[in-house]
């Protein structure tokens, strides 16, 4: 009886125990930033290791060309004297001439193999990787990398930057109704980075770029906080404190039709030749509304439905037709836009009504 | 001794790991709107037949299945008993296979195949040589092990949700009734509560309890499918093979200490299957001791495993695995349909024979 115990419990180990072909953390290199960039038809990808130094984090940049992602990894894997593991990377850096050809095909493996959460950050940059990422480990971060910092929203992200991640690239390469915006970026002449706006991306390739202050409206409309942004006026620069966004639409004679109402609440910073409280707001107004109608100008231009106002009409418009949101209907939307501004605080000085 | 909590909770259980894997995809390709019109029927047949079954069974205080349909002669043990034999032990095949294949594709794709069935079938083996009692206590304690992970994470995988996508809520297109994947989803429907006309003489329950936990499932149900598709939209997620698991990988969520709480929901799921199998096993042996009267049960387990074992080893891709579940699907909906309207029937003309002797 003992030993009939005995053995079914040394099996119980064996098959248990879940150790099979698997890598200990210290053979394992998890890098946390990946460029890619196209180079005629293979890719060439940098890979930032961080690795843990006497008293902070350095990092280390692996370079490998290849016509896969997983290619790539695999030649490092070979190379060196751990194994890579795709699994912790954060953000993904594409370079702006890939994005303009597509980003469908790296997009879809990612979302294929898993390798890569899902959840990853994507950019586009502006400026050449090679200089990127040879810059990059000479700033030191406590994650490990600048870049991770930059769009963590507990850290260096501000309202202006989108904040688009893999999976929500992925539904607009598929979706009928919706695309995205993702922040693009430069190298900066004494920051690390320079943010540049946002790439509009539709069905997976770059067609446009917003700039940085229409980033904020994008975000608003999505429905990310926009605190914390200032705004600079002819008489005065204010923070923004809050936004709340209220739609309505209707859908006539095969025409979309959409009343849109966002009230943003600010709070006043700096004035010049003290101007009235009335004078404030309706000059932030005429500036909000300027901007968000030039935006959607432009992206109805471009035919790229970043704010995903095709998804206001699913109820009216069937599926087959849905289809053809972006060709179709898109471009007959009539919009009416009314910006609210409050003025919830005025600091600690007194502000004149009149 | 009422077992109502134990039986409950198991029904839970395993109705869990059915739902969220192949389910959702099964029916977000069987049509393209208005989803909850395919679920619901689908529920609609789950409460109709659990009802009818579990009436049918009221009538049989102290006899399980095998012994209601042995007791009725051999026409009965041939039309009926041999089928759900066949069922279980084909299920079984299927459920190892697959959920092995799923776990390798999730999570362990480095490892090898025959290690992974290996080890699942190692575990349900093991409860179920152990016996009806020692599976369902242990899924009372797993449930209250994991099944807060769970709940915690269909909870949150509403974080990226739009409700917008849920229009159009209405369609008129019922082409999903001629299409062979949406009888596939009745793997998940009608794959369980067999086994609630097996455990009644170890393990009485209140036939009452049992519809409670129907109907705790059903929210499940819609769940599993509409969140993928709040979440990506019905054009994105049909490309997806397991959309309920993608939205669980999109979750963001920054003062949780773990990237990735899909691995918890994966694995808790994945102990709700082996208890499935576990179960399934026990009843295929218990099936076959009918026939084949030998004096342990147990070693009919194992026998019964080693052949299983064999069998998944032989399905070498996903498209094969695909297409032992369409054949399993006619013998699926007789097995559903006839087992429960015959211990019904059965049933009434044994109290008929009772009242006029």
């Amino acid at each position: 009886m003992i030993i009939r115990k005995g053995s079914f419990i040394c099996c119980l180990l064996i098959l248990l125990s879940g150790c099979w072909d698997n890598k200990d953390i210290n053979h394992r290199l998890m890098p946390v930033v990946l460029g890619i960039t196209g180079e005629g038809d293979q890719y060439k990808a940098y890979l930032q290791v961080p690795r843990p130094e006497s008293d902070e984090m350095g990092s280390q940049v692996i370079i490998e060309e290849g016509h896969t992602i997983n290619q790539i990894v695999n030649k490092i894997s070979v190379n060196m004297e751990s194994s890579i593991d795709l699994l912790h990377i954060k953000v993904i850096i594409v370079d702006k001439e890939l994005a303009e050809k597509g980003l469908s095909d790296l997009i879809t493996g990612f979302m294929r193999s898993r390798d890569i959460s899902s959840k990853a950050l994507i950019a586009v940059s502006e400026s050449n990787l090679d200089d990127l990422f040879s810059k990059i480990s000479h700033y030191k971060a406590p994650e490990g990398s600048i870049l991770l910092d930059y769009f963590e929203k507990n850290a260096g992200w501000e309202p202006q930057i989108a904040l688009t991640r893999i999976w929500q690239v992925y539904r607009s390469i598929h979706s009928y109704t919706r695309d995205v915006a993702i922040p693009l970026v430069g190298m900066g002449d004494t920051t690390f980075l320079n943010h540049t706006g946002s790439a509009v991306i539709k069905n997976g390739k770059m067609v446009g770029r917003i700039s940085s202050d229409e980033t904020l409206l994008y975000n608003a409309f999505s429905g990310h906080s926009t605190n914390g942004k200032i705004e600079v006026l002819d008489d005065a620069s204010v923070m923004i404190l809050g936004n709340q966004l209220m739609t309505k639409n209707k859908f006539e004679n095969d025409k979309p039709y959409l009343t849109t109402n966002i009230s943003f609440k600010v709070m006043i910073l700096e004035t010049k030749n003290n101007p009235s409280a009335e004078k404030i707001k309706k000059e932030l107004d005429k500036l909000l509304m300027g901007r968000l109608e030039g935006l959607l100008e432009k992206s109805q231009k471009n035919k790229a439905d970043i704010f995903g106002m095709g998804q206001y009409f699913r109820k009216e418009i069937p599926r087959d037709k849905l289809k053809n949101w972006r060709s179709n209907y898109y471009l007959a939307l009539k919009l009416d836009l009314n910006v609210e501004v409050d003025i919830q605080n005025a600091g600690n000085l007194k502000i004149p009504s009149k | 001794m009422d077992k109502s909590i134990q039986i409950t909770v198991f029904y839970i259980l395993t109705h869990m790991g059915l739902i969220f894997f192949l389910y959702p995809a099964n029916i977000i390709e069987s049509t393209t709107a208005a989803h909850w019109i395919p679920i619901c029927i689908g529920l609609f047949v789950h409460i109709l037949i659990v009802i009818i079954y579990l009436t049918g069974l009221q009538f049989f205080p102290h006899k399980d299945l095998v012994s209601i349909y042995t007791a009725s002669g051999a026409t009965m043990t041939f039309l009926f008993l041999l089928p759900v034999g066949v069922y279980f032990l084909m299920i079984n095949i299927i459920a190892v296979r697959a959920y092995s294949e799923i776990i390798m594709i999730i999570f362990l794709s480095k490892t090898p195949l025959w290690a992974i069935m290996g080890l699942l079938l190692f575990s349900a083996t093991y409860l179920a040589y152990k016996g009806l009692k020692a599976i369902f206590q242990t899924g009372l304690i797993l449930a209250i092990l994991v099944l807060p992970l769970i709940l915690f994470t269909i909870v949150v995988s509403f974080q990226n949700v739009d409700w917008r996508y849920i229009y159009p809520i209405w369609n008129d297109d019922f082409s999903f009734f001629n299409k062979s994947v949406y009888y596939k989803s009745f793997f998940a429907i009608g794959g369980s509560f067999l086994f609630l006309g097996f455990v009644h003489p170890v393990l009485p329950y209140r036939p009452k309890m049992v519809l409670l936990s129907v109907i705790a499932i059903l929210p499940l149900f819609l769940i599993s499918v509409y969140v993928p598709i709040m979440t990506f939209g019905q054009a994105t997620s049909s490309n997806f093979l397991f959309p309920y698991v993608m939205t669980v990988d999109a979750i963001q969520l920054s003062w949780l200490m773990f990237n990735r709480v899909t691995m918890f929901f994966l694995l808790g799921l994945v102990i709700f299957i082996t208890l499935f199998m576990a179960l399934v096993l026990w009843k295929t042996a218990r099936i076959m001791h009918a026939f084949l009267p030998l004096r342990n049960q147990g070693l009919l387990v194992i026998l019964l495993a080693i052949f299983i074992f064999s069998c998944a080893l032989f399905i070498s891709d996903w498209k094969e695995i695909e297409m032992i579940f369409g054949w399993n699907t006619p013998l699926r909906f007789y097995v559903v349909f006839g087992v429960p309207l015959s211990v019904l029937i059965l049933g009434l003309r044994q109290t008929k024979g009772e009242t006029t002797p």
